[in-house]
């Protein structure tokens, strides 16, 4: 059994290292590679859990994942990128620095996995192993959004967050059933388009991917 | 469980069908008065078949359909009923108010065949939401009657609209990831409950109403806590609604009249169901405070925002907060008259919540602006118009004789008999503000002479129609309950008295 203790521990550990390059890195190409290696680690554990478990819709979770979060999504975002500057895809003036950034994600780690301990969950080993980690990707993913302002890294939160979401279910019920888990990855498809077009018109209208130009709407 | 032909029923699949059949035939023929006439018939259709499930409903108290996919009750049919009422009054509103703006050269053919298909759309996954038994379906349809909605408010190119487009989008995504955390936390508590039967239908809400003695109470704490917090994003609930009055305002009108009267209270709906499963766990106490709490903090956030305003259709987008509270705190205070009031409350304010979006709409066209400074005389330019908003408005500011008066006598004195003295005492203060604040609003617009030489007349049958009816339910509604209705409503306050639902 040991080998398989490992094999979660390096997989736990390129979850975080890949959602720690999305908060470390400035440039869009780096977040958008770090996400697909996320996703195909991903598809891994949940490749991994199925296999422990035994049940069969786990492993089409798996190859649903791998094929629309690492190829779909990012080819998606690289069509739409492809016509804009190199000043809208680079992060150059987050409300909260790079460097601060990174020592608050990591004290997000240390409180997921203070919380996870907290919970009155039963416990095994791959709930032991990757309850912290999807819940300090969660909160990663929603610190990310909230304190960058180039709408391109917010759908990355956004993504990152879902991912957390989406190895909390596993991990914790086994995933939700099949249907649902494929109507929310329809769901999650149909967002990053309809993001996308709403990227390329903010890029068209304000000249910018800044989310800092959308503040026309509010009650003086 | 149920074999899956066995569990087939024709007046689902055909509420279902509809739209996506409107759907189809808009992008099919794309004609302006073809897609107008197919919408119009899709969403009658689907009125039609909703009134013949409540009669279904009301015979046989729940229909299960489809291997427990769907579950219809009281509670369902009447959400349902609201939504396929609006959405056909909408889909009669826009042919005039949507072709106006194709006349003035605002909206193009493409425009307006995205617009009746992302309609027909935003129909179908918010009739889900009340269908549906599998809590995981719950979400997705709520989650997809957002990106629906983004698409319909980003019809417009204007700035404005790209902003309130975005910020609704990211905003409610992140809400309803939260609300689907404490969904996935209330669906452990059911696995862990009755680890031998199979795992197939434990995200069903009736399972988890069968075993909901078992779960462990804080996981469903937190739950909830996520799930209020998540879902109460998409209800406009305070401090989470910084979204809704952006999209509210800057939506065609006919969507803010479906956002504001039905889409706030699917997620309300949505709500309802994780408190009843919580309910049966933890007893009164937590649940209700938290209700509570996030009822008066809405209510007078709305007040403050109200008396300070100067878009019309932003007020009436803060008013929708404030009523959006006021369920959640009359569920919070609980009780017969509580849960009363909150239903009848949420039927109310479906009524006159559209009516008066109709109205702002056709006013705002006739004027040409939304500011209400600038918007003077309206009972000279516009009689009929002008009698609509003038019912609409004292409805909505609760006076007597209208139908939200009812609701909000129920929901307060439901505060007095579970003696919440300081929770009254704070809501009648907010409210008598915006009393007074939509009052000198309202008042403002409707008499008084036109600031610059505006031709008379109100805009055309078909966008009277649709307001006189609304104007009629809600003064009916004020003084007399009909029965259906009244079945309806005592069955769903047993469903929250009797703490065990007969599945």
């Amino acid at each position: 059994m040991m080998p398989q203790f490992d094999l979660l521990a390096i997989c736990s550990a390129i979850l975080l290292i890949t959602t720690f390059a999305v908060v470390a890195r400035r440039g869009f190409m780096d977040w958008l590679n770090a996400y697909r290696y996320q996703s195909i680690a991903l598809a891994g554990v949940t490749a991994i859990i199925a296999f422990v478990t035994g049940i069969w819709e786990i492993y089409i979770a798996a190859i649903l994942t791998f094929v629309i979060k690492a190829i779909v999504i990012p080819k998606v975002f690289l069509r739409v990128t492809g016509g804009l500057a190199i000043k809208n895809k680079i992060e150059t003036d987050p409300y909260i620095s790079i460097r601060s950034s990174v020592i608050l994600s990591a004290l997000l780690v240390v409180f997921s996995y203070f919380i996870t301990e907290q919970f009155p969950f039963k416990f095994d080993k791959v709930v032991n192993a990757f309850l912290p980690v999807s819940i300090s990707m969660f909160l990663i993913g929603i610190f990310v959004m909230i304190v960058r302002k180039k709408t391109l890294n917010q759908v990355v939160g956004l993504l990152i967050l879902e991912n957390g979401l989406f190895l909390f279910a596993t991990s914790l019920t086994h995933g939700i059933s099949l249907i649902i888990e494929v109507g929310i990855f329809i769901d999650v498809i149909i967002g990053v388009i309809i993001s996308a077009i709403l990227m390329q018109r903010i890029n068209y209208t304000f000249d910018s991917m800044s989310v800092a130009n959308l503040e026309k709407l509010r009650d003086e | 469980m149920t074999d899956f032909l066995a569990g087939y029923n024709l007046n689902i699949m055909m509420i279902l069908l509809c739209p996506m059949v409107g759907g189809v035939l808009v992008t099919l023929l794309k004609s302006k008065r073809r897609i107008e006439v197919i919408t119009v018939v899709a969403t009658g259709l689907i009125l039609i078949q909703s009134f013949s499930l409540v009669g279904n409903v009301l015979d046989n108290k729940h229909i299960e359909a489809f291997d427990g996919i769907f579950y219809v009750d009281s509670l369902g049919v009447l959400l349902l009923v609201l939504i396929s009422g609006v959405v056909f009054m909408a889909a009669l509103y826009s042919i005039n108010y949507m072709g106006r703006q194709y006349h003035n050269g605002i909206l193009d053919d493409r425009h307006l065949l995205r617009y009746y298909q992302a309609f027909n759309m935003f129909a179908l996954t918010m009739i889900l939401v009340p269908l549906a038994n599998n809590m995981g379906l719950l979400w997705v349809a709520v989650e997809a009657t957002t990106l629906v909605s983004v698409l319909l408010i980003m019809l417009y190119v204007k700035e404005t609209a790209i902003e309130a487009s975005w910020k609704y989008l990211i905003v409610a995504t992140v809400g309803l990831s939260l609300a689907l955390f404490g969904i996935v936390l209330y669906y452990y508590a059911n696995v862990v409950s009755d680890p031998t039967g199979s795992n197939d239908d434990k995200m069903n809400w009736t399972v988890m109403m069968k075993n909901a003695k078992l779960f462990d109470p804080d996981i469903v704490k937190i739950g909830f806590i996520f799930i209020l917090i998540g879902l109460g994003t998409k209800a406009g609930l305070a401090p989470m609604h910084t979204w809704l009055p952006d999209a509210h305002s800057e939506a065609p009108t006919p969507i803010s009249a479906l956002l504001s009267g039905v889409l706030l209270n699917c997620a309300i709906y949505g709500i309802i169901r994780f408190y009843l499963i919580g309910h049966l766990v933890l007893g009164d106490g937590f649940l209700n405070t938290l209700l509570m709490i996030i009822g008066i903090i809405s209510v007078g956030i709305a007040a403050a925002s109200i008396y300070f305003q100067k878009d019309l259709k932003r007020m009436l987008a803060f008013s929708s907060i404030e009523h959006m509270g006021l369920v959640s705190l009359s569920i919070g205070f609980g009780g017969l008259f509580g849960i009363y009031g909150a239903i009848l409350h949420i039927v109310n304010h479906a009524i006159t919540k559209p009516l008066m979006f109709f109205a702002s709409g056709t006013i705002s066209q006739k004027y040409e602006t939304k500011t209400i400074s600038e918007i003077k005389g309206v009972i000279k330019t516009m009689p009929l118009t002008s009698m609509f908003v003038l019912i609409g408005t004292l409805s909505i500011v609760g006076l007597p004789p209208f139908n939200i008066f009812m609701s909000e006598f129920f929901i307060l004195s439901s505060g007095f008999s579970s003696s919440q003295y300081l929770a009254i005492f704070l809501v009648i203060s907010f409210l008598l503000v915006i009393f007074a604040s939509f009052m000198k609003h309202s008042l403002g617009m409707i008499f008084g002479s036109p600031k610059k030489q505006i031709s008379r007349g109100d805009l055309g049958i078909l966008s009277i129609v649709p307001m006189a009816i609304l104007a009629a339910l809600t003064i009916i509604l004020g003084f007399y309950v009909p029965e259906p209705l009244r079945q309806l409503t005592g069955n769903i306050v047993q469903m929250f008295g009797d703490k065990i639902i007969n599945v």
